[in-house]
């Protein structure tokens, strides 16, 4: 299917907070509480859009154990957007977020778009971080923030989609120089320059694409 | 492209003599054009070449060679006379197998030229394939003028290893073109193997073989600096050794073909994907090739030679075939009367070739994994299954009896506990044996994964050892048993779990290093997936990350679609096949480095082609999980560990896992461990770098990818 743009993501976090089940309920829209766990790398995709454009996200879902990070932080480069997650009834997954930001921040290229991602919030009864201090941690370290559930789908839609609207302002503002492709972007065909089969046969009109 | 001007036979001895005497052979000029009955001109021919299908020289089959220009294409090809077999035993259909039909030249990678002291000379034709046609030998002369007409056509060069090797059109390295147009005639040879096949050799100890008996080739008629290699380059030579091996299996390949397309197109030998060659307008269908990636067709229906020398052969193309699983009754067999395993080593042998009858595997598995001493008897192995059933019990009491109190002020072990807690709930559940709400084997993966972590307190628990164990308790069907063999199985492949990733980062290295002479040797190329692979960042080798951490469990066909729909059931067929195999340890301890160059080997073309980056291969990598056919890729990994041999096996660092560490660095600590590891791989890129030529970056690349 044609794109307009193509988004790297990673979904980055600790052991079992969640981030196969996001993956599996934002691109097959369901909840599966039994599967394997994580070992590498595991991929997914989904088509949204933004602007009436197009846009295809690609998305790198990594094993979170501690023993695996050398190879996790392979995974970083080029991607465009991370959803960083951990899990609201475990206080040390949240502990541990600084680590994770600091793998991404020197691995990662430094206008990557960081969702923080606070999961599992349908098991309010067990809630051990709050909203508060979710939102306080994405506010001191520039991150967005939105509080899910992989179960009941609740925001999980949105936290990607949100994510990937940030990133298509960032190409709007001219931050990345798209045709670079470390920035974890691609120019598709569907609906920019027009010259191919499929979506919108006009340029773009907003001001300043097609950097 | 640019005139280069190779080596001249006029000043060849051998060529001016032959000359002198007025050679029987027909070299045609243009002036003197013969049409071939087929349509093309006739620019060579000469009668009396024969090969000699057998080791007895009486055996020979005779017939006339010729080249054949058409068009622009040279082509060359050898009938064999009608009914003058010298030998009754030879029947119509070796002439048949035999026959050279017109082959393109540019589909000659070399010729090899033998002048024995005493016999006739003789040449061997090495295809590109890498395939080679056996020994013509040259019983009226004419060696010479068959080079020479070659060379009017085609760019044809000597070896700069040996002066007896033509190479044909072999000029991609623009630094070789360079060499061979400054080249004096046929003073220096002007074939040189890139630097980096010398950048990366083997091991320093076989660097160092390799400097003892090679010699400088700084002579003075040299015009320019060249870069020093070694004219009697052992790799080198290996791998023209190695192909001359290949010439005499080719009986087989031939034999074999032709029965596969004689069926279906009588006489005419296509090329082996059923594909008619288009580029021979006129002339009829060129000889079998053999790609090596259409051998497994071929292969699956070739009968075992009874020479074992010849089946020795077979194997080193394309590995030896595979067999049923080891039965009860040869199990039996093996032991005797009080139990014990009498020749373990053809026991190991047996199971690499064929794998185990699954209820089988509960019995065998406790000896390949060095649970059970091969020497045990029947009553020895009983009295230990009793004990070591007591030695879990108080191990497993140790974790049992710590109080919730306790537990608070015991960080490390609550955070074991919750991890394994996680872990078994998302190990194989889609297998019938770890489906379903409470299942009672769930508890048995976290009784023993966290017992184990008391075990080995050092290593612990991370994930993918639930995936190691969750097979073995499947087959061992007892606690304790499963416990041991889990214990003996992570002696082996623990490194791949050590915090830091040293055994990991150990193994795609070997795995890298192995690679790279791979491709130099037997490919006989300038290692194109290697350069690939380099500029695309993924000399890593990160991609083959899961293949090794968890020995390709979830990466084979394990996964089958029952007949309910989106029903996915899991087996382990496929994994326990392989696992056993590679348990043996027979031919090599790093079978499963192999299994990856296999596999790597198989989709070159495709990775190459789509021209895939490294989040692309990653990706694809990905997807063959469930599409890895374990036994033609067994066949293939057991060609290569036969091909390379002790050429190969070099270049897996001394220690690397499974390998138990060295010797004299025996360690108790995880600690230690990981300094110990440290410290070889720096040797081992330490050494790489001492060996490096200036334009190889490779090692360099390698050092600084290494996060420690």
């Amino acid at each position: 299917m044609s794109y307009a743009y193509l988004f790297k993501y990673i979904i980055i976090g600790d052991t079992g907070v969640g981030k196969s089940c996001l993956l599996l309920q934002f691109t097959d829209k369901r909840f599966q509480p039994v599967h394997d766990l994580t070992i590498g790398v595991e991929f997914g995709a989904r088509m949204i859009t933004i602007d009436n454009k197009p846009i295809k996200l690609q998305i790198w879902d990594t094993a979170g154990q501690e023993s695996f990070r050398s190879i996790t932080r392979s995974y970083y480069r080029g991607a465009a957007g991370a959803l960083l997650v951990y899990d609201i009834t475990r206080r040390e997954t949240f502990n541990h977020l600084a680590s994770w930001l600091e793998d991404a921040r020197q691995h990662a290229n430094a206008n990557m778009t960081i969702m923080l991602v606070g999961n599992k919030c349908d098991l309010a009864h067990r809630r051990a971080v709050s909203t508060e201090e979710g939102e306080q941690f994405a506010k001191e370290h520039g991150l967005l923030f939105m509080e899910c559930s992989a179960k009941t789908a609740q925001n999980v839609e949105e936290a990607f989609i949100k994510t990937a609207a940030t990133i298509y302002k960032k190409i709007q503002d001219g931050v990345f120089d798209v045709s670079n492709e470390s920035f974890g972007i691609k120019v598709g065909y569907g609906g920019i320059q027009g010259n191919a089969a499929g979506v919108g046969t006009s340029t773009s009109q907003g001001g300043g694409c097609c950097g | 492209m640019i005139e280069i001007e190779s080596y001249d036979f006029a000043d060849d001895v051998d060529y001016a003599a032959s000359q002198q005497q007025g050679s029987q052979s027909i070299m045609r000029s243009n002036s003197g054009k013969m049409k071939d009955p087929e349509g093309g001109e006739v620019v060579y021919v000469k009668d009396n070449v024969s090969i000699h299908p057998t080791q007895y020289m009486s055996e020979r089959i005779s017939g006339r060679l010729k080249l054949v220009k058409q068009d622009d294409s040279l082509f060359m090809m050898w009938i064999p006379y009608k009914g003058q077999n010298t030998n009754t035993r030879l029947s119509e259909r070796d002439r048949n197998l035999y026959t050279i039909r017109p082959l393109p030249i540019t589909d000659v990678r070399s010729i090899r030229r033998h002048t024995p002291p005493l016999g006739w000379q003789y040449l061997i034709v090495v295809l590109s394939s890498g395939l080679a046609f056996p020994p013509l030998y040259f019983y009226n002369g004419g060696v010479k003028e068959f080079l020479a007409t070659i060379k009017q056509h085609v760019l044809l060069v000597r070896s700069a290893d040996d002066a007896n090797v033509f190479i044909v059109n072999d000029f991609q390295d623009p630094l070789q073109k360079t060499l061979s147009s400054l080249e004096l005639l046929g003073v220096v040879p002007v074939v040189a193997p890139s630097s980096a096949a010398i950048a990366v050799s083997p091991t320093s100890e076989s660097q160092e073989k390799m400097a003892e008996c090679a010699c400088d080739t700084n002579c003075g008629s040299e015009f320019i600096e060249r870069p020093k290699y070694k004219v009697n380059d052992p790799a080198r030579d290996f791998s023209i050794q190695l192909l001359e091996k290949f010439s005499l299996v080719t009986k087989f390949a031939r034999e074999t073909t032709s029965q596969l397309f004689r069926e279906n197109s009588g006489e005419n030998l296509f090329l082996s994907d059923g594909r008619k060659p288009n580029h021979i307008p006129a002339l009829p269908a060129a000889p079998p090739k053999l790609p090596p990636n259409d051998v497994q067709k071929v292969s699956d229906e070739v009968h075992v030679p009874e020479d074992p020398l010849e089946f020795y052969k077979l194997a080193l193309i394309w590995g030896n075939p595979r067999q049923p699983p080891l039965s009860q009754e040869e199990w039996g067999d093996f032991l005797d009367s009080e139990g014990r395993v009498v020749d373990s080593e053809a026991l190991k042998k047996r199971v690499f070739y064929g794998g185990i009858a699954h209820e089988l595997r509960k019995e065998v598995w406790p000896f390949l994994l060095g649970h059970y001493d091969f020497n045990s008897t029947y009553a020895e192995r009983e009295y230990l299954r009793s004990a070591r059933k007591e030695d879990y019990e108080i191990i497993k009491l140790q974790w049992q009896s710590i109080s919730p109190q306790q537990a608070k002020r015991f960080t490390k072990f609550r955070e074991r506990k919750g991890l394994i807690d996680k872990d078994v709930v998302r190990t194989d559940r889609s297998f019938s044996y770890y489906n379903g709400d409470d299942n009672p084997n769930i508890n048995l993966l976290y009784d023993i994964l966290l017992t184990y972590s008391f075990y080995n307190f050092d290593l612990g628990y991370c994930q993918g050892m639930n995936d190691y164990l969750s097979p073995l308790l499947f087959v061992m069907e007892d606690e304790s048993e499963a416990f041991w063999c889990f214990a003996a199985l992570m002696e082996r492949v623990g490194p791949n779990f050590n915090r830091d990733q040293s055994g990991m980062q150990a193994q795609l290295f070997a795995l890298s290093k192995y690679c790279l002479v791979h491709w130099q040797l037997v490919e006989l190329s300038d290692s194109p997936l290697h350069d690939y692979f380099k500029q695309n960042d993924c000399l890593n080798y990160f991609f083959c990350f899961r293949w090794i951490l968890m020995q390709f469990k979830r990466q084979c066909a394990d996964i089958y679609f029952s007949s309910f729909a989106h029903h996915r059931e899991l087996r382990y067929e496929e994994t326990l096949l392989l696992w056993e195999v590679l348990w043996t340890h027979h031919l090599t301890e790093h079978l499963h480095l192999y299994v990856c160059v296999a596999i790597l080997k198989k989709y070159r073309n495709k990775i190459m082609g789509d021209r895939m980056d490294f989040d692309t291969l990653l990706k694809f990598i990905n997807e063959l999980t469930g599409h890895i056919d374990i036994e033609p890729t067994l066949r293939d990994a057991e060609a290569l560990c036969l091909c390379l041999g002790e050429t190969g096996a070099a270049c897996i660092p001394p220690g690397t896992p499974p390998s138990l560490p060295l010797k004299n660095a025996l360690v108790s600590s995880q600690l230690e461990d990981e300094i110990l590891g440290y410290t070889i791989l720096r040797k081992v890129i330490a050494d790489q770098i001492a060996s490096a030529k200036e334009d190889d970056l490779v090692a360099f690349e390698l050092v600084f990818r290494w996060e420690w």
